[in-house]
């Protein structure tokens, strides 16, 4: 007997054109469930001049709801002011699961929320780690609790994730699972001759240049890895608020021919980047998963991060021996491979998105 | 002679066309408000109500005189409004001549507006997602115009409603269709490569969609056949 197809509606504020982990997460994994026969719909909030219905890749449909956001690409929250706009789209689109996802997304909650007073089938996928002393976080957790109070299922992307949604909504542990991000490998590909290493070591960061991703621990270290290594070279991509600070310690350390500023870097132009380097360096304070360790993995590149958030778990999934270093008050998780396809074969294997998202129909079903 | 009649809850859609229909025979299709006399005047006696209840609170010192006032200022007010009800939206379908665009108001006042049809590009369903509702309408891209014009503007009929008068006007404008069937629906695809210029130079407009160089009006149509 053939599988009953679902209809699901994915729902967050962060979707495209805004470009980030959360929005790839969702375009990706709708793909996949397209090709898999499911219908799939996006809802998120209006970009500038964007709104109405659009159509991409696959036939996936996408609402842009003219709410305007009003803070960090969050729609206002009005609790029940999205309900009649919500129901239009569950009821046209005759809808069966409805899918939100990240936490901080205020359109997510209340999507949810009225999805189960309608009886809707509701998962909920957390992507990021929230703290419980700040105000925000204390807000945000009761908030979490409120919208997870009853839904069906919640997914997280690492097990320190797992633990924190946990904690953070009063969720049973047993409705949570536990599926970690994907990576595109036919995108991501190492390059066919690999850079030489002999005379310069590049280095190669990509991240939004902002406090949570710890810009402020790189204006620190580039100076220093300069000042120790003179073959080293650093290639920074990403744009934000802490790109001033850069800029100042390339001119107060005159490093304006070993550091290069990329600037804002599209994500189709993300792989011909990492090509370029021999080691990623990812200095968040914070992260969840870490989906740019494994782009850079499945790239070739040596890995270097912060031991923090799920990051271990995703290192310690490729099963490489892997050492700890303490240096410069940072401690650095290395990943070692002697031959870099063995990582492309191996992210290959256990994280293409199909894979991926056949535990997630699981969990849905 | 009316050839189809379909009714739902708001709207009533009759089309007109001949017995036998020839070769340039005028196609006429009406979408009429239903109850529109009631239903209209009965939005504003709340209203009315309203504001007369307000005024009585307010004036205490002369509740006559301040009653007196505020009914005539309450009718007043329903007059103007009820200018801006609608009773009936037609589209009246000249093949080789043009479409004329009619819409009758309950105070008898009637505006038309005819398009000559070398100026149609092509007509096109489109979704428009206000902040709490989603709705299908019809609307017609214009040669030199920036702007889709809409052909039923004050009205929202239903799909049903809207998808036969949106083949006449393809037939009429002479845009090409293909049709691909689904599993759910029937799905009437149209493609018009010929206009990526002004697709390009609507990218940005709200309500309606483009993807790449195709613009794609889908409609569901099951269960009209």
């Amino acid at each position: 007997m053939a599988e009953p197809k679902l209809r699901v509606l994915m729902v967050s504020d962060f979707f495209f054109p805004n470009f980030g982990g959360v929005e790839n997460h969702i375009y990706y994994l709708s793909q996949c469930l397209l090709n898999l026969g499911h219908k799939v719909v996006v809802m998120t909030h209006a970009y500038g001049n964007r709104t109405g219905v659009r159509y991409m890749t696959g036939g996936l449909k996408v609402y842009y709801v003219p709410w305007r956001p009003f803070a960090m690409q969050n729609t206002f929250p009005t609790v029940y002011g999205t309900l009649p706009i919500v129901r239009t789209i569950l009821k046209r689109e005759r809808i069966t699961v409805v899918h939100g996802h990240q936490a901080f997304s205020t359109l997510c909650h209340e999507a949810l929320m009225h999805a189960r007073t309608m009886g809707y089938r509701v998962v909920f996928t957390d992507h990021s780690l929230y703290g419980f002393a700040d105000v925000g976080s204390i807000h945000m957790n009761k908030v979490l609790q409120f919208t997870l109070a009853d839904i069906d299922q919640a997914i997280c992307v690492s097990h320190t994730s797992k633990e924190n949604t946990v904690l953070r909504s009063g969720l049973s542990p047993g409705k949570v699972f536990m599926i970690p991000n994907a990576v595109d490998t036919a995108m991501f590909k190492p390059a066919d001759v690999r850079p030489s290493s002999d005379d310069v070591i590049t280095i190669v960061v990509i991240s939004r240049l902002v406090y949570r991703k710890g810009a402020d621990l790189l204006v620190e270290v580039i100076p220093e890895v300069c000042r120790l290594y003179p073959n080293v070279r650093f290639v920074v991509g990403g744009d934000g608020p802490k790109h001033v600070r850069l800029e100042e310690m390339r001119e107060k350390h005159s490093l304006q021919d070993r550091v290069e500023m990329l600037g804002a870097v599209p994500h189709s132009r993300v792989r011909s980047v990492l090509v370029t380097g021999h080691i990623f360096l990812n200095s968040s304070l914070t992260e969840a998963f870490c989906i740019a360790i494994l782009e850079a993995a499945s790239c070739g590149l040596l890995t270097v991060s912060t031991r923090v958030g799920g990051v271990p778990e995703a290192c310690t999934l490729f099963s490489i021996h892997t050492f700890l270093l303490w240096y410069y008050r940072m401690t650095w998780l290395c990943l070692l491979s002697q031959i870099r396809m063995t990582w492309y074969e191996q992210s290959k294997r256990r994280y293409q998105y199909f894979q991926v998202l056949t535990r997630r129909r699981c969990t849905i079903e | 002679m009316v050839s189809s009649c379909l009714s739902n809850k708001r709207y009533t859609y009759i089309h007109e066309n001949e017995n036998e229909p020839t070769r340039g025979a005028i196609d006429i299709h009406h979408v009429i408000i239903n109850g529109s006399r009631a239903t209209g005047y009965a939005r504003l006696r709340w209203l009315a109500f309203f504001l007369v209840g307000l005024a009585i609170l307010l004036g205490k010192d002369n509740p006559v005189r301040t009653l007196s006032w505020s009914c005539l200022l309450s009718g007043f007010f329903v007059m103007i409004q009820s200018r801006k009800f609608v009773k009936k939206e037609s589209v009246i379908i000249m093949p080789t001549f043009g479409i004329q665009l009619q819409t009758q108001y309950l105070s008898g006042k009637t505006v038309s507006r005819f398009i000559p049809i070398g100026k149609i590009l092509k007509p096109v369903l489109v979704e428009c997602v206000t902040p709490v509702t989603c709705y299908w309408s019809l609307s017609l891209f214009l040669r030199g115009e920036e702007q889709l014009t809409l052909v039923f503007k004050e009205l929202r009929p239903s799909l049903k409603m809207l998808v036969p008068i949106w083949k006449a006007l393809c037939a009429v404008s002479g845009t090409d269709q293909r049709e691909m069937m689904t599993e759910e629906e029937h799905v009437v695809a149209v493609e018009c490569k010929e206009y990526n210029e002004l697709y390009q130079q609507m990218w940005c407009q709200p309500n309606y969609y483009t993807s790449k160089d195709k613009i794609y009006s889908v409609t569901k149509s099951s269960k009209l056949k």
